[in-house]
């Protein structure tokens, strides 16, 4: 009994925190941390962390990781928040052990040598990262706590990037090549992604409607979007050039409009297709489950039905409807990057740019805010979701 | 005032309502009783337009019903259904507000309705209203359903079945709330039940229904005493009429008044006037008394009753 009234917030007792810090370091023992690189091509040396760090850093991450085991030893509410703090700062400072590295190992006459980033730092990233996971969870903490820990650690990185000791990373040599494009591959990549979720969001509610309203249209309209879903994306890519390279030689002006068989139009278009299936079937199966009983009494109080479907219907049905939104912007965002294959830009570009240069920085380049993206926006319309239940 | 007039329902080729003639008068609960599929809540349904009517004529206070918009008739009648039926996403306060709200009243009046409501149902304005839906037991939130129904201040109240989910004691308490409320507000009710005892509890006159058709149209008494039919009999059970018929006259309406009320003695077993005379025998049955005092509300002794009166005159 004492033991529990001295742990006003009892926090389970489990052994995640200490696997999960076991692994870290069989990671940073095994792995390297870092590649020196001569030039982009060529694959270049692997560094370990005390080769690459020497006893400073590899004193550094084998005490932090430790100390968050010992302390993860006995559950208790202050522990884990100090374990909290520990790991957030020890993810927001991480790139400073490439800095090392680069200041230690790298050649200092070669303009082209560069750092490239090996599996051992983004084990012990992602490792980290579940154990900060972890423990916010096992603290409860709320929505929000979780989403400014998330913003200091991406603030953290962005400071670090920009320091003048990791301008030879190899992304960052790739990224600054190209900072322009890449803004632009940017805009591209945001406009035609949530451009072809908010048409296809507005094309599937009136789809849906028109089931909710029609049983008979229930079949086929679904038997037709769950069909276009099941063409491959890059068939479907490469389906679209005909017919839209027909239509812009019958009419020239949708050349003027950009539109032609490869860019953005086929993109967009097939974007749009492959966004139809999850919304129509989220927006429709969210409006038939709302229960026949609420519907029926507020008929019974008078509503029309204009009102029963604002009032009622609606506000009912839009978790599922910001559910299907969720997946679908998902989607669209990794889809699009396959939509460079067919002129349409955005980060694709750099990946199939780097593939066919056996480039893999430049790969990541496009890969990682792809993947980036997609997580904000879950983050974002997960807490918009969350809200919408919650109510 | 409500009438049917030879008002039948098909769905398909199935007969749900068979040219049944009803009139409910002003102020009157009329309840409608019979097992599951006989046509009641159909021919609740068809009385607020939810349901259209195959052929006949329904009249509110002299009007067709079909003659008026169905969501202004449907204003005016307040609606109560078994699985209440409130809208999850709003507060107890904006779902009992939904009709003020569609009458368009002012905020101030309709806030003003809703405490008022709160209060007659027995629930606490400041705790309770701002609670959501599934934060609400069974019992509290039939309560809202009914106090929702009340909101506009409608003439009429139809109630289906809308103390059917509810346990023993919470349908007990809820039923008693209902006889209150009635009593202070006097609205024309037609309320669908299966349960009889519920029905001759609640009704001024019950409607016992069959296969669509009406069979029997008349006071809780006189069904008691004079079933139309080997249906009607079934259904208020022969073995405990006897018992059901002291359970609808009070110890007041039997006892010997005194002249003058009398000061009650300390810790004295009594009556109050208001219990049924069911109540009384089965008080005396216990307590092996043939005689008891009865009680008024003000706690005064106001005469006694003896367990032969019960015997000879209550039924």
């Amino acid at each position: 009994m004492p033991l529990i009234t001295t742990l006003p917030n009892p926090v389970k007792s489990n052994r995640v925190v200490q696997a999960l810090a076991l692994a870290a370091l069989g990671c940073v023992w095994l792995l390297d941390l870092g590649v020196v690189q001569p030039n982009r091509i060529v694959s270049g040396t692997g560094y370990g962390l005390y080769a690459s760090t020497g006893w400073l850093g590899t004193g550094a991450v084998i005490s932090l990781l430790v100390v968050v085991f010992v302390l993860a030893t006995r559950p208790a509410q202050k522990r884990f928040q100090v374990v909290a703090v520990v790991l957030t700062v020890a993810l927001m400072t991480l790139p400073l052990l490439l800095e090392v590295l680069a200041r230690r190992q790298l050649p200092e006459d070669s303009g082209y040598a560069r750092i490239g980033v090996g599996a051992g730092f983004w084990s012990l990233a992602f490792l980290l990262a579940l154990m900060l996971l972890e423990t916010l969870g096992q603290l409860k903490a709320s929505r929000r706590f979780q989403l400014s820990t998330v913003l200091l650690i991406v603030a953290g990185w962005w400071l670090c990037a920009s320091r003048e000791g990791l301008s030879s990373l190899a992304l960052i040599r790739e990224y600054s090549n190209r900072s322009d494009q890449f803004f632009q591959a940017l805009t591209v990549h945001l406009s035609l992604s949530l451009g072809a979720v908010a048409i296809s969001a507005m094309l599937a509610f009136a789809l849906a409607v028109a089931m909710v309203k029609r049983e008979r249209m229930r079949r086929p309209l679904l038997g037709l979007v769950s069909f276009m879903q099941t063409i491959p994306s890059l068939a479907l890519f490469g389906l679209l050039i005909a017919p839209l390279g027909a239509l812009s030689d019958a009419f020239p002006f949708l050349q003027t409009l950009g539109i032609r068989g490869i860019g953005w139009a086929p993109a967009l278009l097939a974007l749009i297709a492959y966004s139809l299936l999850p919304m129509v079937r989220n927006t429709y199966v969210a409006l038939m489950e709302v229960p026949e009983s609420v519907v029926d009494a507020g008929r019974g109080m008078g509503m029309n039905e204009r009102q029963i479907f604002r009032q009622v219907k609606l506000p009912l049905a839009l978790p599922v409807i910001i559910e299907g939104v969720r997946i679908t912007t998902i989607q669209a965002i990794g889809l699009t990057a396959v939509a460079a294959l067919i002129g349409a830009g955005g980060f694709g570009t750099f990946i199939f740019q780097g593939l066919g240069q056996a480039a893999m920085d430049l790969v990541l380049l496009g890969a990682l805010p792809t993947v980036f993206l997609a997580l904000a926006a879950d983050a974002i319309l997960s807490a918009l979701k969350f809200q919408e239940t919650s109510k | 005032m409500i009438e049917l007039k030879s008002v039948t329902r098909r769905f398909g080729d199935a007969v749900a309502v068979d040219d049944i003639d009803l009139t409910v008068e002003t102020g009157e609960v009329c309840v409608l009783v019979g097992s599951s599929g006989c046509g009641k809540s159909t021919t609740l349904r068809m009385i607020n337009r939810l349901l259209p009517r195959t052929s006949g004529e329904i009249l509110v206070d002299g009007e067709d019903i079909n003659k008026a918009d169905p969501e202004a008739l449907r204003l005016n009648m307040g609606y109560a259904i078994q699985s209440t039926g409130l809208f999850p996403h709003w507060t107890v306060a904006r779902n009992i507000g939904v009709v003020p709200d569609l009458l368009k009243w002012p905020a101030g009046k309709r806030d003003e309705r809703v405490d008022e409501l709160l209060i007659l149902l027995g629930l606490d304005p400041e705790t309770d209203a701002i609670k959501y839906p599934h934060q609400l037991s069974g019992g509290q939130a039939q309560r809202v359903g009914v106090a929702r129904a009340l909101a506009g201040d409608p003439n009429i109240l139809l109630m289906d079945e809308p103390f059917g989910a509810l346990d023993a004691i919470t349908r007990e308490n809820l039923q008693q709330e209902m006889l209150r409320i009635q009593r202070q507000l006097n609205k024309t009710t037609v309320f669908v039940t299966h349960d009889i005892d519920e029905a001759l509890k609640l009704a001024t006159r019950i409607a016992v229904m069959d296969k669509g058709k009406i069979i029997q149209h008349d006071t809780p008494e006189e069904i008691l005493r004079r079933p139309a039919s080997a249906f009607v009999e079934n259904l208020i059970g022969k073995g405990d009429r006897g018992l059901k018929l002291l359970a609808l006259r009070s110890v007041g309406e039997l006892m010997e008044r005194y002249p003058q009320p009398r000061k009650r003695e300390p810790n004295a077993d009594g009556l109050k006037e208001a219990d049924s005379l069911r109540f009384a025998l089965s008080v005396m049955v216990w307590k092996n008394a043939s005689r008891l005092p009865v009680n008024s509300e003000a706690g005064e002794e106001v005469g006694t009753v003896t367990r032969e009166q019960l015997l000879q005159g209550g039924a």
